[in-house]
């Protein structure tokens, strides 16, 4: 029962940084209707350049801020040179390449920058685990779940007081319609891919201390987050979280009863499933497009 | 077109080649990747010894030329890097392997080819054994096998630490199953049954449910057969789980991306070493200030000093058996080798006639010796070793300790 | 196939046949024996990409499953190479399937991630299930035995020169039969296609079956050719490559994947020899600098979107001599350059070129001289339900979240007549189409056609039935010549199958002929015969109309629904119109008509319905309808004066 107690508990902290980044997939796809196929490297990037500021003697704290604005950039970066472009002659084709070239080039920039071996992010809160419910978790598990939580939550605020919010809304409804109205649907567009790189990189540098750091850490996250989109529903907040439990505790479980190579499986097979059934999620409201 | 650029390069290279024809020696090994520290290290002590062999004139009056190619420690870029080293580069011997999979994935075109492959950190114990049953065998090896290092684990473990209950932890790869192999084999023989045998894969990163499966069965010491970055994510699993029990493995514990990645709690891992970092002979300690000064590692320390050494002897090996065999055809260097009449001064020992018609391995059971993670490097684990270390212990045939060579499964 | 490009074939197949013989090098000759392996498998991955549009991030993994069924069967089975060639081909074109049938019902991004995700667990499963696979330790093999012998290295190459000639074929022949235009029609537009009775779904499915099985077969090859296979091999970065190639080369054109397949297959080795490297990036760049020159002089290109190909290709050779060793930024390299070839270069290298030297893709003239004629099962209708009524709606709503389009609409149409549905905009008019055509299903209400029941059908299926309808927004397979706008139409009365049209085989030669000439006879009852090999988005809008209609006639429908067809139509084109409705009318298709032009309402239809938000205000003659007092208030709002 303990084991089971451990289990669940790191397949939460694990969810919830699915969820974060899966929570990215939502912004964009709200906005433009795009998905950046390299958001796992902007996890990564952003765990790598939280790194170097640790490593350049900047206080874990501090350094948030600083990965998030890196983020932020580096998203704006992605829907101007991969996103802008594709959309301008409507090809989705277009961004669906673009946002993974640019993923690869940025994988592969880590690697000649940072180095191919994985790297230990030297983590903020003591290492020892605790006990709670008679199983061990550890600290940074506890502030995964906060942050990740905490980022959401802000956002969810965000867009509904604020007039930002209401303006992403309409973009998503009607881009023309809303462009005719005064927003700038483009830079609405621009500021959710900000958002949603900034998101990423903020989970990166909170899962960083977890496991190893490295240029390859993005790639699987990535497609699991989406599996994680997919099932709570591209447009449900509260459906993320959910899935990403889901996903997290079926990954720690398969990888403890069955095997660890087989752990990734299980996220799979379930975006499979989903998206054979109920293509807009466990959580999403289905779109019915007029001709 | 292709043609005609070959023919316009090789023209260039023609204007600016030496007088005489430099013997290619091919260098196959993993410089990127989780196994770089091994690759890199064992491609360096490479360098160093053909740069010393040039500057002293060379081999027969040729220099030697080396083509590295990195295989990235995946099987099928070792296989593609083989067949392009011996059709494109026409090279006439290849040192190298670092993995076990590539090494067996490779080989068999330069054993087709009658080239012969001196392989200078693989363990497995299948390499040399691969083309055993053929009239003439290309394959030989100056590294410490499997068939040795298993049992000297299991010897280090269970009789002299007094562990009975013993878990494995081994990757996915050729070599970490083929050395889970040989650690069952090995505690077999000492009527022990490991009491849990755990499996992961590269780039893993979360061993918690191994680790826990082997705590669970009572395990009281994890023998190891993975490679640095995965092993460190044992000792900080262990860490993470609030279990700390000795880890003792194969060789790679020593690796730098262990020691650094694993941080404190790595300390205390034992593995067998060759060679470890410390000036106890003249001619080791030459060798380690002429590799920190030609390539300054980071704090003087070699990311993985048994490749280095062993990349080392081995292209002295190599040069000894074409300067005897006065020519750069596979089959005369195979048979040199076979036959050295001259004894060779490497770091690691001074190779007597080390191999035979039938026996191609250079180390014997003997030679190893433990060495420990402290303080951020490996050192001695036995103080007596450390002592008797100027002794420079040779190849004897009749050494105990070492199983049969098996293929296993 | 006109004899230039038999001839350019006939040299190229000898020279790649000679190859071994004059090289006699195994590592070079393995090279081109690579390239010719990729080139199946971009043969069919083009199919999917470049024809039905649909980005699949997971051949990396049919490939692989094409090498493992081989290396599997060879290690537990020792299963000789006309086992396993098969087999690979079978099994991989299965898994295809079993991933299409989900896969495909999502489109997009959704697609492109169940494909990605497709690919990790192959390559999660071929790793973990070592008692089948091996795992990482891999599979080793030697080369085939034919009959006995044991292939050398290059009697294997002729082998994959062969079955690289059969796929070349087999692709051929598939694309430029009604597979091929299914495939075509359901990219440029899917609605049209469902509708045309080409179910999108089912022809994407298809046309990722075809895919899978090539893709396969590819796989096999490859395990004999490196003689070791490993789960490594079949991952993100080989899938990326595969695009990568697909639309470097150039989409919808063979020469394009050989291309791409060098490309992909040399850019490595090139990148590893830095010299090499250097002479070709030169290379590039002149042959940039004087195509970009020549294009200019030509004036097909501005000077702006020549700068970019210039500057990057002279960027890279400059770069390329300042670094020491190119293979680390291997992968940036290739990112940079799927991002200039996905905006720069959408025809791909082949395309590009194809432009700077001005030849355009040239529709074949269709020469078909046998006659046909143009509407044949329309006259010989009359099975099912009340002979009467041919369409009953009764009580039709559809409604969307709180709105609703339609309201309770009861709709009878008697057959032979042509029937006029008006209303101001926004009254439900096109909802009504999409209901009776399948695009949309009603919230509640039955609708009969010819006594079965519409609801709950797929559009294809429904036009299949008999129901066929243009649109008010033109929906035409753009770059398809009118001829095969029609033929699409046409697809249901194409019986033959894929053995048939690989084979060429008589029931398909005669079929493809018959049905040409119905085309050429429907072109001509619309007055478009002229037109037949030009592309449909260059014809005029008028035109372009008429062929809407021409297409839906091909259907054999019972019952045409036409969506506003005199649209921005000049009072000739409409008089002309006019005529080709009546005479359709005269071949005994009912038409269901939407349209504002009051006109053309008033001189062709029996009777008419009128819609006002959602809702049937008024029914009857057209003149009654006309002085409806409720009709007007609709259309002119407030009271009638």
């Amino acid at each position: 029962m303990q084991i089971l107690t451990q289990l669940v508990f790191s397949g939460i902290a694990l969810g919830m940084i699915y969820a974060v980044i899966a929570f990215g997939y939502q912004l964009t796809f709200a906005t433009s209707d795009t998905l950046n196929f390299g958001q796992g490297d902007a996890l990564m990037l952003g765990a790598l350049v939280g790194l170097t500021l640790v490593g350049l003697g900047v206080n874990y704290w501090l350094m948030i801020p600083l990965v998030c604005l890196f983020g932020a950039v580096q998203g704006a970066v992605v829907e101007r040179i991969g996103v802008r472009p594709a959309l301008k002659i409507k090809s989705e084709f277009g961004w669906i390449m673009s946002t993974i070239a640019l993923g690869i080039i940025f994988k592969n920039v880590a690697e000649n920058v940072w180095g191919r071996d994985d790297l230990k992010f030297p983590s903020p809160l003591p290492e020892s685990p605790m006990k709670f419910l008679g199983a061990n978790v550890l600290p940074m598990e506890i502030l995964v779940i906060v942050g990740a939580v905490g980022m959401m939550l802000a956002v969810e605020v965000f867009n509904r007081k604020s007039i930002y919010g209401k303006a992403v809304v309409a973009t998503f409804n009607d881009r023309d319609a809303a462009k005719l109205m005064g927003i700038n649907t483009g830079l609405v567009i621009t500021f959710s891919y900000a958002l949603s790189s900034l998101s990423a990189a903020f989970a990166g540098v909170l899962i960083a201390p977890l496991t190893l750091t490295g240029a390859t850490m993005g790639a699987v996250l990535g497609l699991k987050a989406f599996a994680v989109a997919i099932i709570g529903g591209l447009t449900s907040g509260m459906g993320i979280i959910l899935g990403g439990i889901i996903l997290g505790v079926a990954e720690t479980t398969t990888g403890f009863y069955l095997s660890t190579g087989y752990k990734d499986v299980p996220g799979l097979v379930l975006l499979l499933i989903v998206l054979a059934v109920k293509p807009a999620g466990l959580f999403g409201k289905t779109a019915i497009k007029k001709v | 077109m292709k043609q005609f650029l070959t023919a316009v390069a090789a023209a260039a290279f023609a204007l600016g080649a030496q007088a005489a024809d430099p013997i290619k020696i091919g260098v196959a090994g993993p410089f990127t990747g989780g196994s770089s520290s091994m690759g890199v290290s064992m491609r360096d002590g490479v360098r160093l010894a053909a740069d010393e062999i040039n500057k002293s004139g060379g081999v027969l009056g040729r220099q030697i030329q080396l083509i590295e190619r990195d295989d990235e420690a995946k099987n099928e870029r070792g296989v593609q890097i083989a067949q392009e080293l011996i059709n494109k580069e026409k090279v006439a011997a290849t040192v190298g392997y670092i993995n076990t999979g590539v090494a067996l994935a490779s080989q068999r075109f330069y054993q087709d080819a009658k080239i012969p492959v001196m392989n200078n950190v693989a363990t497995g114990s299948a390499i040399t054994l691969q083309f055993k049953d053929q009239p003439e065998n290309y394959v030989f090896r100056n590294a410490a096998h499997d068939s040795i290092q298993a049992p000297m684990i299991v010897e280090e473990a269970v009789t002299r630490r007094g562990f009975k209950k013993v878990a494995i932890l081994a990757d996915s790869t050729n070599y970490g199953q083929l050395g889970r192999a040989d650690l069952e084999a090995a505690l077999k023989l000492k009527g022990i049954t490991p009491v849990a045998v755990e499996k992961f894969n590269i780039k893993d990163v979360d061993m918690t449910a191994q680790l826990l499966k082997a705590k669970e069965a009572g395990a009281e010491a994890v023998l190891t057969y993975g490679i640095g970055p995965e092993l460190a994510q044992i000792a900080n699993g262990m860490t993470k789980l609030g279990w700390k029990v000795p880890m003792i493995g194969s060789w790679t514990l020593s690796m730098a991306n262990y020691i650094d990645n694993a941080g404190p709690g790595g300390e205390g891992a034992r593995m067998p070493q060759t060679f470890i970092q410390e000036p106890t002979t003249p001619k080791r300690q030459s060798f380690i200030i002429n590799y920190l000064k030609t390539f300054n590692p980071k704090n003087s320390r070699m990311d993985s000093p048994v490749s280095a050494a062993q990349g080392y002897d081995s292209i002295y090996l190599l040069a000894a058996a074409i300067k005897q065999a006065g020519s750069t055809e596979g089959p005369k260097i195979k048979a040199a080798l076979e036959d050295l009449k001259t004894p060779v001064e490497g770091v690691v020992t001074t190779y007597n006639k080390p191999f035979s018609k039938t026996d191609h391995e250079a180390i014997t059971a003997n030679i190893p010796v433990f060495g420990e993670v402290k303080g951020q490097r490996v050192v001695y684990a036995y103080p007596e070793d450390f002592k008797k270390a100027s002794e420079v212990r040779v190849k004897d045939v009749n050494a105990k300790g070492a199983m049969e060579q098996k293929k296993r499964q | 196939m006109n004899v230039k490009k038999l001839v350019l074939g006939a040299a190229a197949i000898a020279a790649l046949a000679a190859f071994p013989l004059a090289s006699g090098n195994p590592y070079y000759i393995h090279l081109v024996e690579t390239i010719m392996i990729y080139a199946i498998v971009l043969f069919g991955l083009d199919i999917v990409v470049g024809y039905t549009g649909q980005v699949s991030l997971g051949h990396a993994g049919l490939f692989g499953i094409g090498a493992y069924t081989a290396g599997v069967l060879i290690l537990k089975l020792d299963a000789p190479v006309y086992v396993t060639l098969p087999a690979a081909l079978a099994v991989t074109a299965a898994f295809g399937a079993v991933l299409a049938l989900p896969a495909l019902r999502v489109t997009g991004p959704y697609l492109a991630m169940v494909t990605l995700a497709f690919g990790t667990i192959v390559q999660i499963l071929i790793n973990e299930m070592t008692f089948l696979t091996e795992g990482p330790m891999g599979i080793t093999l030697t080369k085939p035995s034919l009959f006995g012998h044991a292939l050398d290295e290059t009697e294997f190459y002729w082998l994959v020169l062969a079955l690289l000639i059969a796929s070349l074929v087999f692709v051929d022949r598939v694309l430029r039969s009604q597979l091929g235009r299914a495939f075509e029609a359901l990219r440029g537009s899917p609605v049209a296609s469902d509708c045309m009775g080409v179910s999108v779904y089912r022809y994407k499915v298809y046309a990722f079956v075809i895919s899978a099985a090539l893709a396969g077969l590819a796989g096999s090859l490859y395990a004999y050719s490196e003689q070791y296979i490993s789960p490594n091999t079949y991952n993100f970065e080989l899938t990326v490559m595969f695009l990568l190639a697909v639309i470097m080369g150039g989409r919808k054109t063979r020469t394009g994947a050989l291309l791409g397949a060098t490309i992909i297959v040399l850019l490595p080795k090139l990148l590893d020899d830095l010299q090499m490297f250097r002479t070709g990036a030169v290379v590039l760049a002149v042959i940039v600098v004087a195509s970009v020159a020549v294009g200019l002089k030509r004036g097909k290109l501005t000077k702006q979107a020549a700068a970019i190909p210039v500057v990057g290709s002279i960027a890279l050779a400059a770069v390329s001599f300042k670094l020491e060793t190119m293979t680390d930024w291997r992968l940036s390299i290739f990112g940079l350059i799927t991002l200039f070839v996905v905006y720069y270069l959408q025809d791909g290298i082949v395309g590009f070129v194809r432009n700077a030297l001005n030849l355009k893709t040239k529709h074949e003239r269709d020469t078909t001289a046998a006659k046909a004629t143009a509407l044949t099962r329309a006259s010989g209708q009359g099975q099912g339900g009340n002979d009467g009524e041919l369409l009953k709606a009764n009580g039709v709503l559809m409604q969307f979240g709180g709105l609703k389009a339609l309201n309770n609409v009861d709709l009878v149409v008697q057959r032979g007549s042509i029937h006029g549905l008006i209303g101001p905009n926004g009254s439900g008019k096109s909802t009504m189409m999409n209901v009776l055509t399948g695009i949309y299903q009603p919230t509640a209400g039955s609708v009969l056609f010819a006594g079965t029941s519409v609801t709950g059908r797929t559009s294809s299926d429904i036009a299949l039935s008999g129901i066929a309808r243009t649109f008010q927004n033109v929906q035409l397979f753009g770059e398809m010549t009118a001829l095969q706008n029609v033929l699409v139409g046409l697809h249901h009365s194409f019986k033959s199958n894929l053995i048939d049209i690989a084979l060429h085989l008589p029931r398909y030669l005669r079929e493809d002929r018959e049905q040409r000439a119905r085309a050429h006879a429907l072109l001509e009852f619309v007055g478009l015969e002229s037109l037949a090999s030009e592309e449909a988005r260059n014809l005029p809008y008028g035109k372009q109309r008429l062929l809407e209609i021409a297409r839906a006639l091909a259907l054999d429908p019972q019952l045409l629904l036409l969506d506003e067809p005199a649209a921005g139509l000049t009072a000739p084109d409409i008089k002309e119109l006019l005529e080709i409705i009546r005479k359709i009318r005269g071949a005994g298709v009912t038409v269901i008509l939407i349209e504002h032009h009051m006109d053309v309402v008033m001189s062709l239809c029996d009777r008419v319905s009128v819609l006002d938000f959602g809702q049937k205000i008024a029914e009857g003659l057209p003149a009654e309808v006309q002085a409806n007092e409720k009709v007007i208030e609709a259309y002119l709002g407030g009271q009638a004066v």
